[in-house]
C-alpha cells in the first residue's frame, strides 16, 4: 500500500516537473512574412511560383548561458517536415534548471553518422533523405515550380547535402534567444528564393560549390521570430 | 601416456587457434586482417541473418516484382552474374556495369565499382532505388514488407518488434551478406598447411607476388583500392569511374580492384564485363595496356610473361576457386 502511494507521488512529481522542464523550439517558415503553405501559388509582377517540398535536417542542439554549454537536446537528429506539421516543434526536456539564452546547432548531418552505416527514425533511408546513388544524407531538400527557371514544367530541385571536403555542406547556426520556454524560428522562404537566383540555378542534387552556397544562404535565413 | 594425450590436445587447440578466428559469431581464417565492418553497431545473429538472406532471394525488393538482389548475384557464380556482361533489370534493361562478385565484403571499405557507397548497410539502397535495376523505392519497398505476413515473423523473429523499417531491412541484409565468407579454396587449404601446391602452382604463385600481388594483395586478393589498369574507354558507356564520384580528374578511369578468388565462377571480367576468359585478361596486362596520363604507377613498367608463365599464373588463380563457398547451402535460396 505504501509502495502504491510512493509510485503515486513519483508520478506526480515526475508529470510536474516534466511540465516545467519542457522546452520548444519551433520553425515556422514564412513566405512574404504570412505562414508557409506548400503547394499554393504565390504570384508576383514577374514571378508565379509554387513550393512543393521543404524538408530539413537539425542537428546536436546545444544550448548555452552567455557563452557556457549548459544543457542538450537529447534528440540528436530532427527531419523537419513542413508537409507534416508536427514535426516543426522539437520539444525537449531540460537536465538542469538554468536559463540558456543562446542556441546552436547543425543544418545537416555530421560526417561520422554518414559513414556508419544504417539508422532509424529520423535518420531512416525510407524518409527519402539519403542518396542511394551515393552514400550520404541529404541535409535540405526544397522542391517547387517557378516561371523563372528554364527547365522542364519550371520545376527547381535542390538536393543539398555533402559531408566531405570541399564540399562539406553542414552548416553551424548560432542564435541568441530570448527566454527560454518557446523559441520560434522563422524561415524567411520568398527571401532565400530572391537570394537562390532561380533564373540561374535551379536543379542542384549533389555535392558541390553550388550546394555549399545553398546550404549556406539557407542556414543565414534562419532566424530567432521577433 | 597421459602427458602424450594432453600434449596432443593442446596442439590440436593450438592449429585450431591460428586458423579461426571469430568476430561476433562470423568464423574467418586468422591470416585475414581485421575486418572492416563494425560490428558493434550491427550484432550477427541468426534470426537476422535468416531474415537477411529472404531479402536477399525475394524479388518484392523491385518494383514489378521480378528482380531480386540474386537475380544478378547468384551464389553458383560466387554472388556475380556470368549471363551478362551488365547488369539485368527490371522490364529487361541493361545496367551501366557488370554485377560484381559478393564474398569477404566485411574487409571492404567501399563498395560499387566506383566506390560510391561507403558502407555494407547503405549498398542495397542503390540497385533498389535505380531505375533500371530494381527501380522501386525505399520507401515502398518497407511498405510492400509491412503488408507481408511472411515478413512479420520475421522481422520480430529478428527484432522483437514485427515492423519493417529501412533501418531494419538494411540491416538485415548487410548481416545475410557478410556471412558470405570465401576462405576454402585450395590456396586456403595450403595457407592452412592441409594441401600443397603442384610445381606448376608454385611457379605461378611466384609469378603472382611479383606481378600482380600489390593491388590484388593476398589473402583477400585485393587491397581494395582504386586504380586504372589501363582499359581503353568504352565509349557507348563513357564510364569514367571514380572522376564521378570524387569529382577529381586524376580519378579518370579509376575502378575498385576486384578480388580475385572464385574467378572461374565470375566471368565475364572487368567493370563492363568486357573480358570473357581469364586468357583475355592476361593478354591485357601484358599486352593490351592503354597508355594514359592517369594510369595506375604499379602498371607503367610493363609485365611480361611468356606464354608458359601466363599458364602458370592461371594454374595458381585457379586454387583462389572457393568450391565450398559456391554450393554452401546455408548461402542458397531459403527453404522455409
Amino acid at each position: 500500500m505504501r509502495l502504491i502511494f510512493t509510485l503515486f507521488l513519483l508520478t506526480i512529481y515526475s508529470s510536474i516537473s516534466a511540465q516545467i522542464n519542457e522546452s520548444i523550439i519551433e520553425f515556422a517558415p514564412t513566405f512574404n512574412d504570412l505562414p508557409l503553405e506548400l503547394n499554393k501559388n504565390y504570384c508576383f509582377k514577374n514571378d508565379s511560383l509554387k513550393i512543393s517540398t521543404l524538408k530539413f535536417y537539425i542537428s546536436n542542439i546545444n544550448l548555452y548561458q552567455n557563452n557556457q554549454l549548459i544543457d542538450s537536446v537529447s534528440k540528436k537528429y530532427n527531419l523537419i517536415d513542413v508537409e507534416n506539421p508536427e514535426t516543426s516543434s522539437i520539444k525537449f526536456l531540460r537536465t538542469n534548471s538554468m536559463a540558456f539564452n543562446r542556441i546552436s546547432f547543425s543544418n545537416g548531418i555530421d560526417s561520422l553518422t554518414n559513414v556508419s552505416g544504417a539508422f532509424g527514425g529520423d535518420l531512416d533511408p525510407t524518409n527519402g533523405m539519403y542518396w542511394t546513388w551515393q552514400s550520404g544524407y541529404i541535409g535540405l531538400k526544397l522542391e517547387g515550380q517557378s516561371k523563372l527557371c528554364p527547365s522542364r514544367n519550371n520545376a527547381f530541385i535542390f538536393h543539398i547535402g555533402g559531408f566531405k571536403n570541399p564540399y562539406n555542406s553542414i552548416q553551424n547556426v548560432n542564435l541568441s534567444t530570448k527566454g527560454d520556454r518557446k523559441i520560434i524560428l522563422n524561415l524567411d522562404i520568398s527571401k532565400l528564393l530572391k537570394e537562390l537566383n532561380l533564373t540561374e540555378i535551379y536543379e542542384v542534387m549533389s555535392p558541390s560549390k553550388k550546394a555549399l552556397t545553398i546550404a549556406q544562404q539557407f542556414s543565414n535565413a534562419i532566424k530567432v521570430y521577433e | 601416456m597421459k602427458i602424450k594425450v594432453t600434449f596432443f590436445i593442446i596442439l590440436i587447440f593450438v592449429t585450431f587457434v591460428s586458423f579461426v578466428m571469430q568476430e561476433f559469431g562470423l568464423i574467418y581464417p586468422s591470416y585475414f586482417p581485421k575486418p572492416q565492418y563494425d560490428f558493434s553497431k550491427n550484432p550477427v545473429d541468426s534470426f537476422k541473418i535468416t531474415l537477411g538472406r529472404n531479402l536477399f532471394y525475394d524479388p518484392i525488393l523491385s518494383a514489378d516484382n521480378t528482380i531480386s538482389c540474386a537475380s544478378c548475384h547468384s551464389p553458383y557464380n560466387a554472388f556475380s552474374h556470368t549471363d551478362h556482361t551488365l547488369s539485368h533489370g527490371i522490364n529487361d534493361q541493361i545496367g551501366n556495369r557488370n554485377a560484381p562478385a559478393l564474398f569477404n565484403l566485411a574487409w571492404q571499405k567501399s563498395f560499387m565499382w566506383d566506390g560510391a557507397i561507403n558502407h555494407l548497410d547503405m549498398q542495397p539502397l542503390a540497385p533498389i532505388n535505380h531505375h533500371k535495376e530494381m527501380g522501386e523505392t525505399t520507401k515502398d519497398v518497407v511498405r510492400k514488407i509491412n503488408a507481408s505476413n511472411f515478413y512479420r515473423s520475421l522481422f520480430y523473429q529478428a527484432f522483437k518488434d514485427s515492423i519493417a523499417t529501412g533501418e531494419r531491412m538494411l540491416k538485415a541484409l548487410a548481416q545475410f551478406q557478410l556471412t558470405l565468407i570465401s576462405a576454402n579454396s585450395k590456396y586456403d587449404m595450403v595457407k592452412q598447411g592441409q594441401d600443397s601446391f603442384s610445381t606448376q602452382e608454385q611457379n605461378g604463385y611466384a609469378l603472382f607476388l611479383k606481378n600482380c600481388n600489390s593491388c590484388h594483395t593476398e589473402p583477400l586478393f585485393s587491397n581494395f583500392n582504386f586504380a586504372n589498369n589501363g582499359l581503353g574507354l568504352d565509349t557507348t558507356l563513357k564510364d569514367f569511374g571514380r572522376w564521378m564520384v570524387t569529382k577529381n580528374s586524376t580519378d579518370s578511369l579509376y575502378f575498385k580492384t576486384p578480388s580475385l578468388r572464385n574467378l572461374s565462377f565470375t566471368y565475364p571480367y572487368m567493370h563492363d564485363g568486357r573480358f570473357k576468359k581469364l586468357s583475355d585478361v592476361m593478354n591485357h596486362y601484358t599486352n593490351g595496356i592503354s597508355q594514359n596520363k592517369y594510369l595506375s604507377k604499379e602498371l607503367t613498367k610493363p609485365i611480361i610473361l611468356s606464354s608458359k608463365e601466363k599458364i602458370d599464373l592461371i594454374a595458381f588463380l585457379i586454387t583462389l576457386n572457393d568450391k565450398h563457398f559456391v554450393f554452401e547451402s546455408k548461402y542458397q535460396y531459403p527453404k522455409n
